[in-house]
């Protein structure tokens, strides 16, 4: 650049100005309105999207899906489309540091690459063009971030319509594009156009067609408790399923009955002083973790078992024993396990029997525990599964095995009266009668499974959690 | 009253020439695209102000990381809302950067005698992904830990140096609480300072050479 293209430029430049406005107040206030207008989007999207709570990081947890915050998720894709190009797509280097260093040189060197002093639109075809493939770029692979390569069923399919939309095009757009710039000079402008067009228009469209063969992504939904009272409820759950057959639900078990492999094993009692006084919080986690291999305890935590508990988990048992049994800790208000029964009120599965028995039962009657092929995580399994499921729940029949254990008495062999067929349940403690009052009432109106169906069936017209009812049937 | 106060300042900080030079300025005719690179700047002031707020509580500490943002979301008084202006206004920051970029690219307002401004605005863009990069670690979330696994490991590809860089991301081999500790201090103290600084020449550019205009057809 000559010092009379300079002074050229120098002078364009203050005729520009001589035209112009001042930066204050003109252009400043555009700046300021633009902020304002930021500020307040900021504070909208705060206050009504707000932050997705994610789950604590666990290392040992290796099923985990990555993926980087969504502007990154150009490169991500980039790499994983790259590596999908038989023999140069082994070397990983190229496309995490050649490929991309060089996008970034050629950023950074524009000036100098670009140096000539045309900057009006029609002049610079060339530039124009390949800025417009990398937007089209960034976006088109931003949205495809999180599609996977390969359908559930095998296919590769998606990932090639993936690789041509986003690699080969762009790819050969450039090559086109360059070959015009350079090579054939006759009429360029045009032909550049289209071809810029076209091959952003064929890019959209493949990856258009990816988004629609791409399966819907699995949202698998992780509970995940923040307040103090949420986290005691979820190690209350976890608790009920992974620990009461051994524990049981108060903690206080000390000679294990029921599991096997482990029938009669003396543990210490994980409600009492010798266990919540001398182990903290980081070792009551290990050892739930680890598991304590000379007790019999197995390894909880998914370093040592993959289907074990995420460390988030294991600190919700944590802090769900810590608050209810360790007397140096109030344990904040919690709510009732089931709302409270009226005077002729009936049962709902859904509303009470449900958390019930969710938190007494499931831990030994589920699937591969020894239960007598009786199980209880649904309405139906309640009512149709098991070795005696002919007696175990009848409708209005008050001697149905399962009212009976729960009410202390043992279902004695009917071929061998000496044999115990089922023990009282649970069975290293007794409900409290209100929760027996809950069962029997169930039982006896004919265990309706939904809300509306135990309303029909209640005689009360005031409710304490069913919705409101006006039928006034007397219970069978 | 207040103009003799105006007086004594001005006579102590030259306040005149302060405005001359900085708010006075004859400039060419924009257009609300010109309002991209100060918004920008708001942006990064607003995270600076937020960080300020959000490191008064959290703890760069693998055992406590994420229940020091927990009981921000929860317990702080306006938590919820600093912690989300951060958050929303990382995003927007890279996207009007990025934007602001393809702007001054389509414009050529990067040449002659521009081009420095442009090399700053490059390093600034690359900062600004940076400083997404290592926060994102912070909240030491299960997205957070294995992203930022993904991302060094890339970072380890490069032939030769490849290890040697993964190591001094990482602390080490593996993620640790080394690595939540250095990426904290890269993300409150030294890519912001770097940041300011290449802003601080970034506008001091500008203003000594004027913004530039948008071309016309003589151009």
């Amino acid at each position: 650049m000559n010092d009379a293209l300079k002074k050229k430029l120098a002078e364009r430049y203050q005729r520009e100005l001589d035209r112009g406005e001042r930066f204050w107040p003109d252009s400043l206030y555009k700046d300021v309105l633009v902020s304002l207008g930021l500020f307040l989007l900021l504070v909208l999207l705060a206050t009504f999207i707000g932050v997705p709570v994610e789950p604590k990081a666990d290392p040992s947890d290796t099923t985990y899906v990555p993926r980087p915050e969504w502007y990154f998720l150009f490169l991500f894709k980039f790499l994983a489309l790259y590596g999908t190009i038989p023999v140069v797509g082994q070397i990983e280097w190229i496309a995490t540091m050649v490929i991309p260093g060089a996008i970034i040189l050629a950023l950074m060197l524009t000036p100098f690459i670009d140096n000539s002093p045309n900057r009006y639109y029609s002049k610079r075809v060339l530039p124009l063009s390949l800025i417009a493939l990398l937007v089209v770029q960034s976006i088109t692979l931003t949205l495809i971030g999180d599609t996977p390569t390969v359908s559930e069923d095998g296919s590769h399919t998606i990932g090639v319509i993936q690789t041509v939309g986003n690699l080969l095009i762009p790819l050969l757009g450039l090559i086109v594009l360059f070959l015009l710039a350079y090579a054939f000079k006759v009429r360029r402008t045009r032909v550049m156009i289209w071809t810029t067009g076209l091959t952003a228009v064929l890019m959209v469209a493949f990856t258009g067609v990816a988004l629609g063969l791409a399966p819907a992504p699995e949202t698998s939904e992780t509970e995940v408790a923040t307040t103090l009272t949420d986290q005691i409820a979820a190690g209350q759950d976890l608790y009920s399923i992974d620990c009461v057959e051994c524990h049981g639900e108060d903690g206080k078990v000390t000679t294990i009955t029921g599991v096997e492999g482990l029938e009669g094993k003396q543990i210490s009692a994980i409600d009492g002083h010798d266990v919540l006084y001398t182990l903290d919080d980081p070792s009551l986690a290990e050892v739930m973790a680890y598991g304590r291999p000379d007790a019999g305890m197995p390894p909880f935590g998914k370093a040592y078992n993959p289907e074990g508990l995420t460390m988030s988990e294991i600190g919700y048992i944590v802090t769900f024993m810590r608050y209810t049994w360790d007397d140096r800790f109030e344990a904040p208000p919690v709510k009732p396990l089931f709302p409270a029964l009226a005077e002729g009120e009936v049962p709902s599965y859904d509303v009470h029997i449900q958390p019930i028995v969710k938190r007494y039962c499931i831990s030994c009657h589920r699937p591969g525990k020894s239960n007598n092929n009786y199980l209880m995580t649904t309405y139906d399994e309640i009512l149709t599964t098991g070795d005696n499921k002919d007696k175990d729940v009848i409708a209005g029949d008050p001697n149905s095995y399962l009212l009976q254990v729960i009410q202390g008495h043992e279902i004695m062999d009917p071929n061998d009266p000496s044999k115990v067929l089922i023990r009282t349940m649970p069975p290293n403690s007794t409900l409290k009668p209100d929760v027996v009052d809950v069962f029997v009432r169930w039982v006896e109106a004919g265990m309706p499974e939904t809300a509306e169906e135990a309303a029909k069936l209640s005689t009360t017209t005031t409710t304490g959690g069913a919705s409101t009812t006006t039928a006034v049937t007397s219970a069978p | 009253m207040w103009s003799r106060v105006y007086t004594w300042l001005d006579e102590r900080l030259d306040l005149r020439g302060l405005y001359r030079n900085t708010l006075d300025r004859p400039e060419p005719r924009g257009s609300w695209w010109n309002t991209l690179g100060s918004a920008t700047l708001f942006l990064f002031i607003v995270q600076v102000l937020t960080g300020i707020f959000l490191a008064t509580y959290y703890t760069p500490s693998p055992d406590h990381a994420y229940d020091s943002i927990t009981y921000i979301m929860t317990d702080v008084r306006f938590g919820w809302l600093i912690r989300g202006i951060h958050h929303w206004a990382a995003t927007l920051m890279v996207l009007l950067v990025f934007v602001h970029m393809v702007r001054v690219f389509v414009t050529a307002s990067f040449k002659y005698p521009r081009e420095l401004t442009w090399l700053v605005g490059i390093g600034l863009l690359l900062l600004t992904f940076a400083a997404g990069f290592t926060g994102y670690l912070l909240p030491w979330t299960q997205r957070s830990y294995w992203a930022t696994t993904v991302g060094t490991q890339i970072a380890g590809t490069v032939p030769f140096i490849g290890p040697f860089i993964l190591k001094v991301l990482r602390g080490g081999t593996d993620l640790s609480a080394l690595t939540l500790q250095r990426f904290f201090s890269a993300h409150i103290w030294m890519l912001p300072a770097l940041i300011a600084g290449l802003i601080v020449i970034h506008l001091y550019l500008i203003i000594k050479q004027g913004e530039s205009y948008w071309p016309r057809k003589e151009d």
